[in-house]
C-alpha cells in the first residue's frame, strides 16, 4: 500500500471538509477499496471514513413512497431492514458476498466503485432511483457512466439512495464462484408505467439497460414475452470465467427467470 | 486397545482455541529479517539487465542477493539439480524468483521487491502441450512406454472400438496455511529452521547444500502445517534455503512466507495432462484391447514430475482388468510453474481417463456403465495381474462396489434419474458409481523407510517421535496410538512433539499416503522394544517367560502380581534399564523397474467406490451434488473418525477439481487464476447435499500397522464420481457421448449440453 | 495515529501506521497469532473476527478504522472453559489441519447471533420469517470460510449441535 493519512469525521460537514483535500479518497466499508489500495492500485493521500457519521446510515420509507437508503448503510441492513418494503432489493443485498463483506460493505460505496460486476448498480437502475450526493440529485439513468464511472466528482459523497418501490421486482444473479460476483446479474422491476430490465456484470459498458426486452415486458410480463430477444454477444466481458457468448446467453436466461419469479 | 478409537486430533483443543501455532505464528526473536522474492515477469528469457539500486535503496532494506552472492549450491530441486534458487541468467516462467530481498518487516521487502529493474532478452515460450510436442520439449530422451500383450492387435481383431482424447486441468493446493519458513543461525554456523514442509529431511539437505555445511549442520522442525496435500513436498524448499542464506550473510534470524498470490504465482501445482485412449470391446463391454497416450504438462523444472507421471501410467488400469494394453507417456518441459505433487500424485489423472473409457463404452452400447465397470473389474481370485506385472491378491472390489450400489439403492435411484429426465425439460439429473484402486507405497521404492525414537520418562510419560509430519490427516494421533496400544497405556500419557531431523533422520516426505503405514510400523517397533525390556525385566523376577508379561489399561500383570505402569517404569529406571529406544520399519517385498514398467511397485492396493447423483441446470450450465454414497476401504480402521474425515475431505477436493477449479494462463504465461477471488475451491455449500460416507469393515491382508490400510490420497478418486454423473446427465440431454474435460465448469456443461442440441453456443 | 482497540475485554493504546489492516494489528502488534493470515484479499475467512458483535474479515479493514470498537479473537472465545461450539468443533472433527478454524468458531460465534437477532440470508424462503437451521441454511451463513481440507460435514454438524444446544 501506498501511505496515506486517514480521517474518520463523524459529521457529513467534516467529511466533505476532509474531502476537500488533494488526491482524498471517500472510504465505505472497504470491502472494494481496501483490497484496491493492498494491489497498489489505489493511491490516495487521505482516507476519509464514511463509517462514523450516523446521518448517513438507515432506512426509512419517504411520505411519497420511496424507499431510502443511507450511503453508508450495510448490505446486512438492507438485507434485513429492507425486506417488508421491498423484497428483491432485500434479497439482492442479502447476496452480495458473504456474510462478513455484507457486515461492512455500504450500498454507497458499491455505487460509488461501480465495479461492472456489483449488485447494486442493476437494482439501483432497474428501479429508477435517484442518487443523492451532498451536492446534486442524480437519476439512476445518468449515474452510471461505464465500468467504475460514475457522475460524482472529486469528493462527492452519496448521502442516500431513493427507491420507487416496483409493484414486482426480482434479482436473478449467477455468481463467478470464486469471487461470489455477478457473472451476470439481471433486475427487473415492473411499474404501473412500465419494465425496467438492469443488467450488471455482462457488460463492458458497465450496468445496462435492456431495452427490448423493456418493451416486451411492458406488454406482457411474462417469461415467455421475451421470444427470441437475446442480447448481442459483441460488447459483452469476455474473461477467464466467461466468454462474451455465455454472459448473452446468461442475460436471456436469467431475464426470463427474473420475470417469472417476479410475476 | 487404544487403536480402532475415534478419537480427535491430538491438537483439537489448541485448534479450537488458536492456540494451535504454525511456523508464522512461533515468536520471532527480536531482530528477524523477513523476506521477499523479486519474480520474473516474462515466460522465457536471458536475463540482460539486472537493476536493483532502488531495492537496495528502498525504506528497511538490509540486503538483496541475486545467484551471483550465494556461497555455496544454487539448487532447491528435489534432485535433479535444475531449479536455483535464484535465476542464474535465464528464466523459465512468469513468477521464477530472480533476486531476493531482506528488509527489516515483511511489508518493506515486498514492497522492495516490485523496484526491481530486470531486463530481458525474450525467447520463445512454451505454454501448452502442443507446443511443448512440437518442439521435443521434455524430460527424459523420449516417451515411457510400458505395454502388455499386442494391445493394436487385440484391438484390431476387437468386435468394437473406440478412441477419444480428454483434457484433464491442473489443480492449486491452496493450502490455506500458504508457504513459510524461518531460519534461526546458531554457533559455529549451524542453523535450525522451521518450515512448514512435509520433508524436513529434503529441507535439511537443500539447506546444507545451500551453507555448504554437512548435513549434520542443519537442524529442521516442524510442528504442523495449515495444510499440504503435497504442495509442500518440494515446494518448501526456496523459502528454507533462502532463510538460511539470509541468516548466514546478515547473522540474524530470517523468516519468509509468501502471500497469496505470490504462492499462487511461484509454486508447482498438479500437472495437467491431455490423454488419448483407443479400446476394443466386446458386447458386454469387457476390454480386449487399450491404448493409452499421456502428454503431460510438467513445466519448466523436473521437480517430481517423472514419479508423478510413472504413477498416472500405475492408474491407467484403474480398479479394471487390461489383457492388452500400452500405455505411451510423455512428460513435456514448458514454461510455466513446475508442476509438482498433489494427492493421488499422477493417480487421479490415470484413473479419471479409465473411467472415461468405460463410460464412453456403456454409452456406444446403451448399458449401465455400472454393469461395464463391473465386466471389467479384478477379479478377487488373485488370477490377474495389473499392466506392469504386479498380481491383483487383494482385490474387493467387485464385493464392495456390490455392496454400494445395493446401500446407496443404486439401481433404483438410475430409474428414477432416467423418470425424472423423462419429463424435466431443463434440469436433468445424473448418476455414477466409480470405484477406486490405488497402490500403496513410494514407487522409488527405497523411500519405503521410516524411523521412530520413543522415550519413557521416570514418572511414567511417554515421549514420541518419528519421520512422518502433520497436515492435519490426523498422522499424530494414529501414531501415537499406537504407541499408547503398545504399551498398554491411555494416550494423555504420550506427548507427541515436532518432527526433527535431530531426533529422527533421514526420513522420507510425508507423501504417498505412507504416513501411518511406514510411521506407525517404526513406531510400534521402538515400543516393542523398551517394552520387551520391561518384560524381560519382569520376567526375571517372577521366573516366567517375557511374552507372560501383560501391559493393559495403564498396568503391567505377571504371574499374580499387579503394577502400575508407573511403578515398572520407576523399576525399570532404578536397575538401570535403558528406557529410550529408536524403532525401524522398511516395507517388504517390493521390486520395480520403471524403465521396463515391471515389478511390485505396491505392498498392497486401497479400495473404494462412490456414488454420486447431480442435478444440471440445462439453461446455465449450474450443476450441484444431490447426493454422494462412498463405502471405502482402509482395512482395520486405526481411527474411524479421522479415516471418514479423510474420505469426506479427499472427496470434496477430488469434485473440485473436476468441477469448478480451474486454472488459466494467458498466453504470455502468466498465471491469471493468482487468488481466491478468481480460482474456485469447494465451499460449505458444494458439498453433496445428503453425504454417507462408511468404512469397509474388513482388515488389509498385507501385514501392515494393525492391519489397517492408508487413507491420505485414496479417497480423493471418489469426486470422479461427480464428473460421470454430470456426463450422464449431458448425456440425457441428446444422442451423443458428451465427452466432458476437467474441469466441467459451469460454461463447458452448457456448451456440452448445446451441443447435444445442436445449438453451438 | 494513535488508536485505542478494545480486544477481548482489554484496551491496548496503540500507534499504528494507517495501512496496517486490523489483522496485521492483531497479529503483530498484539501478537494474537490466534487469528490467521489465509489469503488477505477477504477471501478465505481465515481471519474472521467479531466487531462489536459482528463478524468481519480482518484483513479487509484497517486498525486505523475500528478506535474505540470492541473486538473480539479466538483467543477471547472460550477464555474461561471451552464453548459449547468450541466442543462441539472437537466432537465432530470440524478440522482437520485447523488453520481455518478460529475463523470458522468466530464466524460461527457471530452467525448464531445473527440468527438470534433475526438477520436474514439469502436462502431463507421468507424474509421475514424466522430463518430455520437447515443445512443450505448454515452452509449458506458460512460460506465466508473457506476449508481446503474440506471437514464442511464436521463444520456444519458441530454448528448445529450447539446451535441446538442453546435453543
Amino acid at each position: 500500500m501506498y501511505n496515506f493519512d486517514f480521517a474518520r469525521p463523524d459529521t457529513l460537514q467534516d467529511a466533505q471538509a476532509a474531502l476537500r483535500a488533494d488526491d482524498a479518497q471517500a472510504l465505505g466499508g472497504g470491502q472494494t477499496l481496501i483490497p484496491t489500495l493492498k494491489q497498489r492500485l489505489a493511491a490516495p493521500a487521505i482516507l476519509v471514513s464514511l463509517t462514523a457519521i450516523p446521518e448517513l446510515k438507515g432506512i426509512c420509507l419517504a411520505d411519497d413512497g420511496r424507499l431510502c437508503i443511507g450511503g453508508a448503510t450495510t448490505h446486512a441492513t438492507v438485507a434485513r431492514e429492507a425486506a417488508a418494503h421491498y423484497p428483491a432489493l432485500a434479497q439482492l443485498a442479502g447476496n452480495i458476498g458473504d456474510p462478513a463483506v455484507r457486515n461492512r460493505g455500504t450500498i454507497g460505496g458499491s455505487l460509488a466503485n461501480n465495479d461492472p460486476s456489483a449488485c447494486y448498480p442493476a437494482a439501483v437502475l432497474a428501479s429508477g432511483a435517484t442518487v443523492i450526493t451532498d451536492r446534486q440529485e442524480v437519476a439512476a439513468d445518468d449515474y452510471f457512466q461505464g465500468m467504475f464511472a460514475t457522475a460524482l466528482g472529486e469528493g462527492e459523497i452519496i448521502t442516500e439512495v431513493r427507491f420507487p418501490v416496483p409493484q414486482a421486482a426480482n434479482y436473478q444473479k449467477f455468481v463467478q464462484p470464486a469471487s461470489r460476483f455477478a457473472l451476470v446479474g439481471v433486475f427487473v422491476a415492473r411499474f404501473a408505467h412500465g419494465v425496467r430490465v438492469a443488467v450488471t456484470g455482462a457488460s463492458e459498458g458497465g450496468v445496462f439497460r435492456w431495452h427490448k426486452a423493456e418493451a416486451a415486458l411492458g406488454d406482457d410480463f411474462r417469461a415467455e414475452a421475451l421470444g427470441d430477444l437475446a442480447v448481442e454477444a459483441d460488447g459483452m466481458i469476455g474473461d477467464l470465467h466467461g466468454t462474451p457468448e455465455y454472459r448473452a446467453h446468461l442475460v436471456r436466461v436469467l431475464t426470463g427467470r427474473a420475470v417469472t419469479a417476479a410475476a | 486397545m487404544t487403536v480402532a478409537k475415534p478419537l480427535p486430533h491430538d491438537a483439537a483443543l489448541l485448534h479450537v482455541t488458536g492456540q494451535a501455532r504454525y511456523v508464522d505464528d512461533i515468536p520471532a526473536p527480536v531482530g528477524t529479517l523477513h523476506l521477499a522474492f523479486g519474480l520474473s515477469a516474462v515466460a522465457h528469457g536471458r536475463i540482460t539487465g539486472m537493476d536493483l539500486d532502488a531495492v537496495r535503496a528502498a525504506p528497511g532494506v538490509v540486503a538483496v542477493l541475486t545467484a551471483e552472492d550465494l556461497p555455496f549450491a544454487n539448487d532447491v530441486s528435489p534432485g535433479a539439480h535444475d531449479e536455483p534458487l535464484l535465476a542464474d541468467g535465464t528464466v523459465h516462467y512468469v513468477g521464477q524468483p530472480i533476486f531476493l530481498v531482506v528488509a527489516e518487516t515483511h511489508l518493506a521487502a515486498r514492497k522492495a521487491a516490485r523496484l526491481g529493474r530486470i531486463t530481458y532478452e525474450e525467447l520463445p515460450a512454451l505454454l501448452t502441450i502442443d507446443q511443448a510436442l512440437a518442439a521435443d520439449s521434455r524430460f527424459e530422451s523420449g516417451p515411457r512406454i510400458w505395454s502388455r500383450g499386442d494391445a493394436a492387435a487385440a484391438i484390431a481383431i476387437a468386435p468394437r472400438m473406440i478412441e477419444g482424447t480428454m483434457e484433464i486441468g491442473g489443480q492449486e493446493h491452496f493450502y490455506l496455511e500458504g508457504q513459510a519458513a524461518f531460519a534461526l543461525p546458531q554457533e559455529n554456523g549451524d542453523v535450525v529452521v522451521q518450515s512448514s514442509t512435509q520433508h524436513p529431511t529434503e529441507i535439511q539437505h537443500k539447506v546444507a547444500e545451500a551453507l555448504g555445511l554437512p548435513m549434520s549442520g542443519v537442524r529442521v522442525e516442524v510442528r504442523r502445517m495449515g495444510g499440504g496435500f503435497g504442495g509442500k513436498e518440494s515446494q518448501g524448499n526456496a523459502l528454507a534455503v533462502a532463510c538460511a542464506v539470509a541468516a548466514r550473510a546478515t547473522g540474524r534470524p530470517c523468516k519468509m512466507r509468501y502471500d497469496r498470490d505470490d504462492d499462487m504465482v511461484i509454486t508447482g501445482k498438479r500437472h495437467d495432462f491431455r490423454i488419448s485412449y483407443r479400446v476394443g470391446y466386446d458386447d458386454q463391454g469387457r476390454v480386449q484391447g487399450i491404448e493409452f497416450l499421456h502428454l503431460v504438462r510438467c513445466g519448466w523444472a523436473m521437480d517430481l514430475s517423472l514419479p508423478v507421471a510413472d504413477r498416472a501410467m500405475l492408474h491407467a488400469d484403474n480398479a479394471y482388468f487390461l489383457p492388452h494394453v500400452r500405455i505411451e507417456s510423455h512428460r513435456l518441459r514448458t514454461n510455466t510453474q513446475s508442476a509438482t505433487a498433489f494427492r493421488g500424485f499422477g493417480g487421479p489423472q490415470g484413473i479419471v481417463a479409465v473411467e472415461r473409457v468405460m463410460d464412453h463404452i456403456a454409452h456406444t452400447l446403451n448399458r449401465d456403465p455400472l454393469e461395464v465397470r463391473q465386466a471389467n473389474f479384478y477379479a478377487p481370485d488373485g488370477s490377474q495381474s495389473t499392466p506392469y506385472g504386479m498380481r491383483v491378491t487383494d482385490s474387493i472390489i467387485g464385493d464392495l462396489a456390490a455392496r454400494l450400489a445395493e446401500t446407496s439403492d443404486y439401481h433404483a435411484r438410475r430409474r428414477a434419474v432416467a423418470e425424472w429426465n423423462a419429463t424435466n425439460p431443463v434440469l436433468k439429473k445424473g448418476i455414477a458409481l466409480t470405484p477406486v484402486k490405488f497402490g500403496i507405497s513410494f514407487t522409488l521404492s527405497h523411500l519405503n523407510q521410516a524411523g521412530a525414537l520413543v522415550h519413557v520418562y521416570q514418572d511414567g510419560s511417554i515421549h514420541l517421535n518419528h519421520g512422518g509430519t502433520e497436515m492435519g490427516q490426523g498422522l499424530f494421533q494414529k501414531v501415537a496410538q499406537v504407541a499408547a496400544a503398545g504399551f498398554g497405556v491411555d494416550i494423555s500419557r504420550v506427548r507427541i512433539s515436532a518432527t526433527d531431523t535431530g531426533k529422527v533422520p533421514n526420513t522420507s516426505a510425508t507423501a504417498a499416503s505412507s504416513g501411518s503405514d511406514l510411521n506407525g510400523m517404526a513406531v510400534k517397533a521402538a515400543v516393542d522394544t523398551i517394552r520387551q525390556r520391561l518384560a524381560e525385566m519382569l520376567a526375571q523376577e517372577h521366573q516366567c517367560a517375557p511374552a507372560d508379561v501383560h501391559f493393559a489399561d495403564d498396568r503391567v500383570t505377571v504371574g499374580g502380581a499387579d503394577y502400575t505402569f508407573e511403578e515398572v517404569i520407576h523399576r525399570a529406571y532404578t536397575q538401570r534399564i535403558s528406557l529410550s529406544a529408536t524403532g525401524f520399519y522398511k516395507t517388504p517385498d517390493l521390486s520395480w523397474d520403471r524403465i521396463k514398467g515391471q515389478g511390485r511397485p505396491f505392498f498392497y492396493f486401497a479400495y473404494g467406490a462412490a456414488v454420486s447423483e447431480v442435478v444440471l441446470d440445462t439453461l446455465t450450465g449450474e450443476s450441484r451434488i444431490l447426493r454422494t454414497d462412498i463405502l471405502h476401504d482402509v482395512g482395520a480402521s486405526l481411527n474411524p473418525a479421522l479415516d471418514i474425515g479423510q474420505v469426506e475431505g479427499g472427496f470434496v477436493q477430488g469434485a473440485g477439481w473436476l468441477t469448478t477449479e480451474e486454472l488459466v494462463w494467458d498466453d504470455k504465461g502468466r498465471l491469471r487464476t493468482h487468488a481466491p477471488s478468481t480460482y474456485k475451491i469447494p465451499a460449505c455449500g458444494d458439498r453433496p447435499r445428503v453425504f454417507n460416507v462408511a468404512l469397509w469393515d474388513g482388515p488389509n491382508r498385507a501385514d501392515t500397522i494393525y492391519k489397517s490400510k492408508a487413507v491420505g490420497e485414496p479417497p480423493f478418486m471418489h469426486g470422479i464420481s461427480v464428473l460421470m454423473a454430470l456426463s450422464d446427465a449431458v448425456a440425457a440431454c441428446g444422442p451423443d457421448y458428451p465427452a466432458l474435460d476437467g474441469p466441467a465448469t459451469a460454461e463447458r456443461l452448457l456448451r456440452a449440453v448445446r451441443r447435444q442440441v445442436g445449438h453451438e453456443l | 495515529m494513535n488508536i485505542t482497540l478494545r480486544v477481548n475485554g482489554e484496551s491496548h493504546d496503540l500507534d499504528l501506521d494507517p495501512r496496517v489492516s486490523l489483522l496485521d494489528a492483531l497479529r503483530h502488534h498484539l501478537h494474537l497469532t490466534g487469528t490467521k493470515k489465509g489469503c488477505d484479499h477477504g477471501q478465505c475467512g481465515a481471519c474472521t473476527v467479531l466487531l462489536n458483535g459482528r463478524r468481519i474479515n480482518a484483513c479487509l479493514t484497517l486498525a486505523c478504522m475500528h478506535d474505540g470498537d470492541d473486538i473480539t479473537t479466538i483467543e477471547g472465545i472460550g477464555a474461561d472453559g471451552l464453548t459449547p461450539l468450541q466442543q462441539a468443533f472437537i466432537e465432530h472433527d470440524g478440522f482437520q489441519c485447523g488453520y481455518c478454524t478460529p475463523g470458522q468458531i468466530c464466524s460461527a460465534v457471530g452467525m448464531a447471533e445473527e440468527l438470534r437477532q433475526g438477520w436474514p440470508s439469502h436462502v431463507t424462503d421468507d424474509l421475514t420469517a424466522d430463518p430455520e437451521l437447515t443445512r443450505d441454511e448454515i452452509a449458506e451463513r458460512m460460506s465466508g470460510n473457506l476449508c481446503r481440507c474440506s471437514c464442511y460435514p464436521g463444520i456444519v454438524n458441530a454448528i448445529r449441535q450447539s446451535l441446538g444446544e442453546q435453543a
